[in-house]
């Protein structure tokens, strides 16, 4: 899992260049769709940094909800750009007081805790209809002027930022560390792993990219109702991408969006607008019994048999 | 007003039922088998609809309804356990959990595009006559949901607590592998526990049929719940899930009563008591405390 510079250059450009002729071209369903596969792309990266510590979330629509709402609702005051760092902010003090809360909890307890979390964050917005519009919903500011391309192209880099930060986190730096808490949390702590401190960075960080994935969402159209943005749909996208794609990766989560959107445009035309989810399940159910690793883990194994004799040569390498 | 009060915590109280019975078969397949079933939430629902159609296609009473959707239910969780789940319980927690969720994703949608989303009612006669007295009245169809639900969780305390079948699950569950060395065929004793999971889970869903709409998300509903009764409660603690399930049904039908416009926000108040909880109690309030 080496990851120089100039691989992890050539990743990003080989991410974002489909993405900017897509812009640039002149079918409009495919720029939505697009749109909407990064948006995704970039939720499912938040979650996969979070659950590198071993903390799976079922709660990320609060933060992708927080985010959107935080940032349409303080761009009035503070103007755009400012208003988008604010509510990532928000979504980065939520994260620690939830981290905070749930660090001690063991796995399903930990599950629990953030989908009741994200139902219960849906309650706080239906019942303070002076502050957050309640169920009638909020009118973000439209990025971009509303210009599908535009949108795209904005959209791609905030892609490119929630991919750089989890490159990151995937670097020799917080690699094993991460790896270590989620392996075997005590004898990280034995060995002199700030467990806390990182399982809480890892919340805050994953909380602020899943916020500026919400704050993109709720800037497309200029209207936003709370069942758009905190239902259980964007508690289980990012997981399915994640797990389809293959988890512990940057490429995953992109790989993942993208074939999910295919099923999903594919079932869409078979059973219709309602219970196209059920690709969801069916990946889910498939890649955790057929293939673990998903679709990434899946090809570097290929890959990796293909090429044994090298890496049988190879020198192990350090942890990077 | 103090009628109204009553017959509110009367009502909660037999809704309460109904969780207990849908938290007590989850509860007891994960504190043996640790596979934290998502899907407990469709298998209820499957029980809904069957008991529904029983009784609107051909008549059967939902007495017998109830029983034939918990011996169908316990028949499709062999299945589901020997096709599937057999073959994740031997990978990590993290993908029991996504391969049930999994499950529960795709039951749910199947059960949209097959018989659609829309809620049904089954407009059966009451089983029971209704109690009324002082002001207050309570409907018949609750009092035989607050009855079932007790005796279901009566009837699973006492099998895993006073069967050979029962020692040998929390045997199995407390060491598997000293379990399987002093001859207790510990995969068996998974599938039974999940398997008689499943058929409670068919039994509640008859009682879903009775109290709720009939719909695919009813299970989800239902399920998102159970988890926090059991959390409250705490993991595998059959006891603990009875008083969690009166917690989070008072506290709903409380607030849905009394406040405005409270009827949608009852969940999302039941579920931040149960994040206050678990910040003081991270194993719920009748769990084992695990030091870390």
């Amino acid at each position: 899992m080496s990851t120089s510079l100039p691989a992890r250059l050539a990743l990003y450009v080989a991410i974002a260049a489909p993405l900017v002729l897509i812009a640039f071209s002149d079918r409009p369903f495919l720029v939505q769709v697009a749109i909407g596969t990064a948006i995704s792309a970039i939720l499912a990266l938040a979650w996969d940094i979070l659950s590198r510590t071993g903390q799976v979330s079922l709660g990320h629509a609060a933060f992708f909800g927080i985010g959107g709402y935080g940032s349409a609702l303080l761009t009035p005051i503070l103007g755009a750009p400012l208003a988008w760092i604010a509510g990532m902010l928000l979504c980065a003090v939520v994260a620690v007081l939830l981290g905070a809360v749930t660090l001690r909890l063991r796995r399903l307890y930990f599950t629990i805790a953030t989908l009741s979390f994200s139902l219960s964050i849906h309650v706080v917005i239906l019942v303070t209809p002076g502050l957050t519009g309640g169920s009638t919903g909020i009118m973000p500011p439209v990025i971009a002027g509303g210009s599908p391309t535009l949108q795209l192209l904005f959209i791609t880099g905030c892609l490119m930022v929630a991919a750089a930060v989890s490159d990151v986190f995937l670097g020799r730096r917080f690699r094993p560390a991460f790896f270590m808490i989620r392996n075997n949390p005590d004898l990280a702590a034995a060995s002199g792993v700030p467990v806390t401190r990182l399982k809480i960075l890892a919340f805050v960080v994953s909380g602020m990219i899943a916020g500026l994935a919400g704050a993109c969402y709720c800037g497309l159209y200029g209207y936003v109702i709370p069942d758009d943005v905190f239902t259980t749909n964007w508690n289980v996208l990012p997981l399915a991408v994640t797990i389809l794609g293959g988890m512990d990766t940057t490429l995953g989560p992109v790989v993942g969006a993208v074939v999910l959107r295919l099923l999903e445009e594919v079932a869409r035309h078979f059973v219709g607008g309602v219970g196209y989810q059920v690709v969801y399940g069916a990946v889910i159910i498939l890649f955790i019994v057929g293939m673990p690793e998903g679709l990434v883990g899946f090809a570097r194994h290929l890959m990796r048999r293909y090429r044994r004799p090298e890496t049988q040569v190879k020198k192990p390498e350090l942890a990077s | 007003m103090t009628a109204s009060v009553i017959q509110a915590v009367l009502l909660s109280l037999t809704v309460a039922g109904l969780y207990a019975a849908v938290a007590a078969g989850l509860t007891l397949t994960v504190g043996v088998t640790r596979i934290i079933n998502f899907a407990h939430g469709e298998f209820v629902m499957l029980g809904a609809f069957l008991t529904y159609w029983l009784y609107t296609r051909y008549g059967i009473s939902p007495w017998l309804g109830m029983l034939a959707s918990g011996v169908a239910l316990g028949l499709f969780s062999i299945v589901v356990y020997r096709a599937f789940l057999a073959r994740v319980l031997k990978q990590d927690e993290h993908n029991q959990l996504l391969a049930t969720l999994g499950l529960s994703i795709l039951l749910l949608n199947v059960a949209i595009i097959m018989w659609s989303p829309d809620p049904r009612v089954m407009q059966a006669p009451a089983l029971l006559p209704t109690l009324q007295f002082a002001g207050v009245t309570i409907p018949g169809n609750n009092i035989v949901v607050a009855l079932v639900g007790l005796l279901l969780f009566v009837a699973l305390l006492g099998i895993k607590n006073y069967t050979r079948y029962g020692t040998q699950m929390r045997f199995a569950s407390d060491d598997p592998v000293l379990a399987m060395h002093t001859g207790v065929n510990v995969d068996r004793i998974f599938e039974l526990s999940f398997v008689i999971g499943g058929a409670a889970a068919g039994i509640s869903g008859g009682l879903v049929a009775l109290l709720l709409y009939v719909q695919p998300t009813v299970g989800i509903d239902l399920v998102i719940r159970a988890f926090a009764i059991i959390a409250l409660g705490g993991l595998g603690n059959i006891p603990g899930a009875l008083v969690g399930a009166a917690i989070l049904s008072l506290v709903e039908g409380l607030i849905g009563t009394f406040v405005p416009g409270g009827g949608s926000w009852g969940f999302g108040v039941a579920f931040l008591i149960l994040l206050l909880v678990l910040l003081v109690r991270p194993s719920g309030i009748f769990g084992r405390q695990v030091h870390t």
